[in-house]
């Protein structure tokens, strides 16, 4: 899988880069506008990175270049322009995904983690993975054709371990991701805890592995079985 | 508080009054001067007239003796008598009242007397003439009278054309003052003042308007730093945050040192959202936001509160909802839903576990109760940064986001205390 990282400070790229290469994908990073033209002309990729905002042009610019050039690649808008307007602009320009700096990178593994399977698997989107079916289009998981009884909660939880395989993953990372902007103003982060343990024990009554481990006593990691 | 017509009348009318009551007894000393030359001159005439009037008649000696007797008689006022041999008589003029012998016992006036010698048939004669003139004090009453009806005239005359002048005059100074009390820094407008003929009021406006300008100008600038310094901190704390997410992977990570990244990390979010806020009331600031959605109040409060039933729960809040009927109200969504989700947030986090919280939704407004132990501080409530609460979690922003979300809407927030409940409002 190889995804292109178009942002211009240099030091968050390579961060984005190294999370994503022990991820297992093929990182290229273009510091610039220009950069990133040539890169785009040259190459395919499964997902697009863009910073909106960089030195030499601007983002949308580039997103509209794609569009003309009928690329089917994935891209994931990254933009330190926290506005609503700029995120509507560039989903209609063909983006697949927003996200607003800063982020965690396990929510950026996430979501190209969608984003890929959603490009690739338009029809038939089923991710399956040891025992575990998940379709991701009626949002269903069977363990070995047991059909496991999942919240809303639950299934976006199942979904970002699985799109971040063998990470640890803190609880308060996890709680960001539940409660979104507003997990700081909550007092503690123990409902994340609380959803953990049901869909843990929801799939293990239904037959799946302890995949899902719990570690530091409050970080969490999904382990292939080796 | 008077206004400043009145204020300057004042000591107007006290100068006109003062100087109107001084003339009373100068009007009197003058009067009365004028009289008694007035009634000497008649005296004297009179002596004349009698005098002449007498000799034209060429009459004997006993004749003019009883003519004289007679005249004595009908002419209360003039005295003649024949003057002893060797009496003379001076020539005098003076006042006389009741003590004088000759003068009326029934009268109260003042008499004005001539004494005087005169000629009749070539024989000296004693002449007197006693002319009463006004009693003093009838004189200074009728003055007083007359000047008090002048002052009530120049007082009314006064009042009416302060109140042209004010309207006239002062026209420009209210539209000025009424422009200034409409004047939002925020805006950025600045104000155009019209052009008068009166010097100290384009000296006023001019004077305004620099004032202005530099308030915009410093206005401006305190905003583009904020603004700035929250766009430009993103990055590095986008890196912070993309480095301790790294650090989570390192294997050989002990306990000890993970849960000081995830202390970092939390302290990191902390610091996000106060950015992201700041950010947030920098355009709210900026009037970047629309007011054009239509919401359905009550449908946007579930909602906020499905996704944070779960929060609820944990507390063991009971939530009660009383919602009198659909309102519809216009404004931005975005701003709508952050100021509900402010508004229970604000609610789940200062309530005790086990608590009740509660909404009610009418036409006017919505009201957010929540179990609490006394009252706080209003004027603190609102303000930014100014945490009440000892638990140091939250941005210090929550409550000051929701009054400006208010105030860009045009509503009103507030807070009171009764009966061991918060209740935070918003009026629409």
């Amino acid at each position: 899988m190889k995804v292109l990282i178009i942002e211009d400070e240099a030091e968050l790229a390579k961060s984005m880069a190294e999370y994503l290469s022990a991820e297992g994908y093929i990182c290229e990073q273009a510091h610039g506008f220009n950069a990133a033209i040539e890169k785009i002309g040259v190459y395919d990729y499964d997902c697009i990175l863009l910073d909106i905002m960089l030195p030499d042009g601007s983002g949308l610019q580039l997103l509209d270049e794609l569009r003309q050039q009928n690329k089917q690649d994935g891209v994931i808008i990254i933009s330190a322009k926290d506005a609503l307007d700029d995120k509507i602009k560039g989903l209609k320009m063909g983006a697949d995904d927003y996200l607003a700096k800063p982020f965690h990178l396990s929510e950026l593994t996430a979501r190209i983690f969608s984003v890929i399977r959603r490009k690739q698997f338009s029809n038939a989107n089923t991710i399956s993975l040891q025992e575990l079916q998940i379709d991701l289009l009626a949002k269903s998981v069977r363990v070995n054709d047991t059909v496991v009884p999942l919240t809303k909660k639950e299934f976006d939880l199942l979904i970002y371990f699985i799109g971040n395989r063998n990470r640890v993953i803190s609880k308060s990372t996890l709680a960001e991701h539940l409660s979104g902007d507003f997990a700081d103003m909550l007092d503690n982060h123990d409902f994340v805890y609380a959803h953990v343990k049901n869909l843990k024990k929801k799939l293990h009554e239904a037959g799946c592995g302890h995949y899902l481990k719990t570690l530091y006593g409050s970080g969490y990691k999904w382990t292939d079985p080796a | 508080m008077k206004n400043l017509l009145n204020k300057t009348t004042r000591p107007f009318l006290a100068f006109v009054l003062v100087v109107l009551l001084i003339s009373v007894p100068v009007y009197y000393f003058v009067i009365e001067k004028i009289w008694v030359v007035e009634l000497d001159e008649h005296n004297q005439l009179a002596a004349q007239h009698t005098a002449e009037e007498f000799n034209k008649q060429n009459l004997s000696g006993l004749d003019l003796a009883e003519k004289i007797t007679f005249w004595n008689q009908i002419q209360p006022g003039i005295f003649i008598r024949k003057l002893a041999p060797g009496e003379k008589v001076e020539h005098r003029i003076f006042t006389a009242d009741r003590s004088f012998d000759f003068v009326p016992r029934q009268s109260s006036d003042n008499f004005r007397v001539l004494i005087a010698p005169i000629q009749l048939n070539g024989e000296p004669y004693y002449f007197r003439s006693i002319t009463s003139f006004e009693d003093s004090r009838e004189t200074v009453l009728a003055i007083a009278a007359i000047t008090f009806f002048f002052f009530i005239i120049i007082l009314a005359g006064i009042l009416l054309i302060n109140r042209a002048l004010s309207k006239s005059i002062w026209q420009p100074f209210k539209n000025t003052l009424a422009k200034l009390k409409a004047f939002q820094l925020n805006k950025q407008a600045t104000i155009s003042f019209e052009q008068t003929d009166i010097t100290e009021f384009n000296e006023l406006h001019a004077a305004l308007r620099s004032l202005i300008d530099s308030n915009i100008a410093a206005y401006q600038t305190q905003k583009e730093f904020t603004e700035n310094a929250s766009h430009e901190l993103q990055t590095p704390l986008a890196i912070i945050k993309n480095k301790l997410d790294i650090l989570f992977q390192q294997g050989d990570l002990s306990e000890k040192q993970y849960q000081l990244a995830e202390e970092m990390n939390m302290a990191l979010l902390r610091s996000t959202r106060i950015n992201r806020n700041l950010v947030l009331l920098a355009k709210i600031d900026n009037q970047q936001y629309q007011q054009a959605d239509q919401i359905n109040l009550g449908d946007l409060l579930q909602q906020s509160i499905n996704a944070l039933e779960e929060h609820f729960d944990q507390k063991q809040l009971r939530l009660q909802k009383t919602e009198t009927a659909p309102i519809t109200l216009t404004g931005n969504s975005i701003l709508i839903e952050l100021l509900l989700n402010n508004l229970l947030l604000n609610a789940i986090r200062h309530s005790p576990a086990g608590g009740r919280v509660s909404f009610s939704l009418t036409h006017q407004q919505l009201t957010v109760s929540n179990t609490g132990e006394a009252a706080l501080k209003e004027e603190l409530l609102f303000k930014r940064f100014s945490r009440l609460s000892p638990n140091g979690a939250g941005s210090g922003l929550g409550l000051y986001i929701i009054s400006e979300i208010a105030k860009f809407h045009h509503w009103e927030s507030g807070y009171h205390f009764n009966q061991g409940e918060h209740h935070f409002f918003v009026r629409f």
